[in-house]
Parts: structure tokens; sequence; C-alpha cells
């Protein structure tokens, strides 16, 4: 005897999140009934939808929106907040340190809604860990730039090539126990009040 | 580069870390936490505070039911609606001050407002009722009118105003809730037809030109409690000190609030610290006491718009008496039901300001806004 799909509704503002975890659900055999930015007519995109479980953000603006359903019209459907089971403080930690929050509508089993949230936390984290990974690499990237900054000035003010510029960078960071970063943005500062100290003094 | 260079090595001692995590809502009434982080009453009571804003009532009330923050600014009847277990989450919360009395608005846009015509402010009921046969006769659907969350004051008297004037809530109007940071623009788009909400979200719609202020809450129930602070209540069972200190720090902001000599340096604080895309000098007009009713119209003086002040932060119970009475009559809460004990915490505020229940010459909540 199989149990009825799950339909499942996502609310996401963030695109290639919303799509990650559309394909876990899929694969684990749910039904992803739409995927909804944070839209004007949400009360009644969750009507249509006639979804067992909304799944979104912990800090989407609509949230208090989906709450408030029933509580305003007494003919809506009843969205209940479901931190998967309150009995099980490791399971909360685990969705609010994701970021996930979602909702049952009517009374589907615990142990189902269990498996969405699951799936929605493991794509959650994914999605945060690729930003953290991006966030670093554009950090080394502006870190990249501001050392190339740096050689320029030294290579204008002192007349070096680039080699004999980098490493005295390099050796200015070693003597001052700092990264080269730090050392090559106190030169890009000092040049660039350099810079305007001459042309002040030029008028 | 030895990998250990990359480490950040996690520091031995928790020097730093916040004592006291508290979360809010962008809000003229979130003034007395932001004052007391920014005037430094938090610190002179010994406090490290984090100061973090939610992007909705949910994400707040989660984060403090399950300790990710241990208390914040909250909408009255939250506090009840989470110890009976309302909307899916249970926690046991204690409130310890009143943050303020009064600050909601009633705003009209579009055909809605135009169908009020010339009637004046504060808007009555039966004015309102008569506004709303003119729109109808026009062929529009009920309005949308949107308030703030479901366990709200501007729910509860917003269908108290209405049922009075013998406006059904559920058929002639249609209500919905958004965020009110989004309200403003919502009115402009026609998604709405008005808002109930708190400062300065009102005066911001005004500012925009997108709608018409035409009531206050206080018109509805004279200095009729608002938000409140909320705190973790297993926090308060285990550290009273560390509770104390922070209702100590907010009753001290709340009555540097009081100061009309201080309204400039609040607004900016609230500009600043909780409200960038609203002007200061939009902030400052319902903390000053009044209001700019239409985009062309000189400010009105509406005193108590907004209510700060020692007295003003005592957690009366009669206060949860009378959000639990508002739920029972709109069938949020069982009409048998048990009332939740011991939630409104009179007894922390006395040991706190060592002061008696105070005296506020406020009109007894209506009688027919109970059941």
């Amino acid at each position: 005897m199989t149990e009825p799909t799950i339909r499942v509704l996502l609310i996401d503002d963030n695109a290639s999140r919303a799509a990650a975890v559309r394909a876990g659900l899929e694969a684990d055999g749910c039904q992803v009934v739409g995927v909804l930015p944070n839209v004007a007519d949400l009360v009644a995109q969750v009507r249509r939808a006639a979804a067992d479980v909304i799944v979104c953000d912990i800090d989407n603006p609509s949230r208090d929106a989906i709450e408030s359903m029933r509580a305003l019209q007494s003919s809506e459907p009843r969205p209940v907040v479901m931190f998967v089971d309150q009995s099980d403080p490791a399971a909360i930690t685990a969705a609010m340190e994701a970021g996930v929050a979602a909702y049952v509508i009517e009374g589907l089993s615990p142990r189902r809604v269990r498996a969405v949230v699951d799936v929605a936390i493991v794509r959650f984290r994914a999605h945060q860990a690729l930003r953290a990974e991006l966030a670093e690499a554009r950090g080394a990237l502006e870190d990249r730039k501001i050392i190339e900054r740096a050689k320029g000035i030294l290579m204008r003010a002192r007349g070096m090539d680039e080699d004999a510029a980098f490493r005295t960078l390099r050796t200015m960071a070693m003597d001052q126990g700092q990264r080269l970063v730090e050392v090559a943005q106190g030169v890009v500062t000092v040049g660039s009040l350099l810079q305007t100290k001459r042309i002040s003094t030029k008028k | 580069m030895p990998a250990s260079e990359h480490v950040q090595t996690a520091p031995a001692l928790h020097t730093g870390l916040p004592d006291l995590s508290l979360g809010y809502v962008p809000l003229t009434d979130a003034a007395p936490l932001l004052v007391a982080d920014a005037k430094g009453f938090f610190r002179a009571n010994g406090l490290c505070v984090a100061l973090t804003p939610a992007a909705s009532w949910s994400a707040l009330r989660d984060r403090v039911a399950f300790g990710a923050w241990d208390g914040g600014q909250m909408l009255g009847p939250m506090p009840i609606a989470a110890a009976l277990g309302l909307g899916g989450v249970r926690a046991d919360l204690v409130v310890t001050a009143t943050l303020g009395r009064n600050g909601n608005t009633l705003v009209l846009g579009g055909s809605l407002a135009e169908a009020m015509g010339d009637a004046s402010f504060p808007l009555t009921g039966s004015a309102f009722a008569a506004g709303l046969r003119r729109h109808r006769a026009t062929g529009a659907p009920p309005p949308v009118l949107a308030v703030v969350f479901a366990y709200s004051s501007h729910n509860y008297l917003l269908r108290h105003w209405l049922a009075e004037a013998g406006v059904n809530p559920e058929q002639d109007v249609t209500l919905v809730v958004l965020a009110p940071p989004a309200l403003p623009e919502a009115l402009a788009t026609g998604q709405i037809d008005g808002f109930c909400a708190g400062e300065p979200w009102g005066s911001r719609a005004v500012d925009l030109r997108v709608g018409r202020i035409m009531l206050t809450s206080g018109a509805i129930w004279p200095d009729h409690p608002e938000k409140v602070l909320a705190l973790n209540a297993d926090l308060a069972a285990r550290d009273p000190a560390r509770i104390e200190a922070a209702t100590r720090s907010v009753i001290a902001a709340a009555t540097w609030l009081a100061n009309p000599e201080n309204i400039e340096e609040a607004a900016h604080i609230l500009h600043h610290q909780a409200l960038p895309g609203v002007p200061e000098a939009v902030v400052a007009f319902a903390l000053r006491g009044q209001l700019p009713l239409s985009p062309d119209a000189d400010p009105t003086p509406v005193p108590r718009a907004i209510v700060h002040g020692t007295a003003e932060t005592y957690p009366d119970p009669v206060h949860a008496a009378w959000f639990l009475a508002a739920m029972r009559r709109w069938g949020h809460v069982a009409r048998g039901g048990a009332a939740p004990a011991g939630v409104w915490r009179p007894d922390i505020w006395h040991r706190v300001t060592a002061l008696p229940a105070p005296f506020i010459d406020t009109p007894p909540t209506p009688r027919s806004l109970l059941p």
C-alpha cells in the first residue's frame, strides 16, 4: 500500500536555492506544486496550490501572512508551523541553523513532514556553504586587487620593477608580522594621500 | 603558507559574547530597546546586549521560543498565543514591561479613501460604514485591509471598531497580514486598500503620497497597551538578575523617551539604527505628538499618538486579561479554556522600580470590547 505523494509549496525569493530544494524533494518522491518568491497574493496562491506542506526561509517576511490565514478568515486553511518535533531539540536547532521553516496544512503525519524538512535542511545547508565559499572567493579577489594596486604605487613611486615591488611588500609584511594584504592596504592608503598632496601642491 | 595561518582559533574565554540577545521589528515603539542600547542604559546596568531586527513576528517568536534569542519586543497577545501553543509553537515567556501605549494608525488609500469623502479625523465607525457602502455601490469588491499579525491589538481593535459600526470583519472587508515595511508599497500598487500598523508606517505612507491617516488606535481605546518586553521564562527562572537588569534598562529608556527634549535624538537613533529608509523627520512625527494626515496638509497635533514613560511600562495583568478576552471573542482561543498564568510579571517590575502600581488615567477597557 502506497502513501499519497506529499504536495510541497516552496516560498523562496532565492531562485538557485529553491531549485536545489525542489530537486532534493523530487528525488525523495515529493511533488513540488509551486515555487513562489515573496509574492503579493500569497494566501490565494497557498489556497490554490492545495499543498500539504509549505517550506520557506525562517526569515521570509511572508511567514506572518501564512500563520495568520485561518485566524483572520475562518474559512481559510490552517498552516501550523512545524519545527520538526518540539520534543526534539537537536532537530529544532538543525532547522533553525539551516534557516528552514515548514508549515503543515492538514494532518500530515509528523514522520512524513520530518522527511520533507530533513531534505530542506540538507539543501539549505549546502546553499549556505556555497555562499560562504563565494564570499571567500570574492574576498580573495579583493585581496589580489589591493596587492596589485600597492605594487603599482611602489613601481611608480620608487621606480621598482614588479618583482621588486612584490618582494618589498612581502618583506614589509614579515617585518611587521602582518598579512600581505594588510601591508598592501597601508601602501594604497598612503599612496592615495601622497597623490592628493601632489595634486594640491601643483595648484 | 602553513595551514595554521588560515585557522581562526576560537578565543579561550567567551569575552565579548552578549549577555543577552534581543530582537525587534522596525517600528517606532521599538524605541525603548533601541534607546536603551544607543544611550548606554543596558551597559549602565552591566549588560552587553545584542539587538537584532527580525523580518517577521513569527521569526522573532521562534528564535525566542527555541532559545536562539533571550527575548525582545512582541505584540501584546503574542506571549499568550505562545503559552497556548497557537499556530504550532508553544513557549513560556514572561512579560516584564509594556513598551508603549497607542501608536497604530488606520491608513486608507485609492478608491476606498475617496469613498470616505471629507469625513473628518478621527474617522468614526459609522462614517467608515457609510463610506464602505458608497465604495460597494461603485461595484468594488470588499476592500482589502492589512494588519501586521493575527494575534495583535491591531487586528482586535480594528475588528471591534468595524463590528461596532455593523461592518462584518470577515465578510464586508478582507483582512490580510503584511509585514509593516511592505505596507506603503502594497498600498501604492493597489494590492491593499488600507492598513492598520504601528508608526512610522502610517506617516511614511502619507509621506509617499499613497494614503491618508484616518484614525489612530488610541481613538478606539485611549492609551491601550501595545508592544511588550517578552523574555524567555527559563532564563527568568535561572538568572533573575539578568532579566531584572534588562527590564531596568528598558524602563530607564522609556523614562528618557518621555522627556520632550529627547525626541529629536530619539528620532535620530531610530532612523539610524532601525529605519534607515524612513526619513528622520517622518520618524519624529508620532514621537512629537503629531501626524501628517494627508500629503498636502500640515501635520496635525495628535497628543499621545504614541506614549512612552515610566508609568506606561507597567505590565498590568489587566492588559493580559483584555488580550485574552479579545482572543476569545474572535475565536482564537476556546471560550472555556483556562487562561495562561504567570505570563505578565508585575512583581519583577515592582522589584526593579521600587514603585507601586502606577495610576494612569486611562478609560477602562470598553465593555463592548469584551466578549
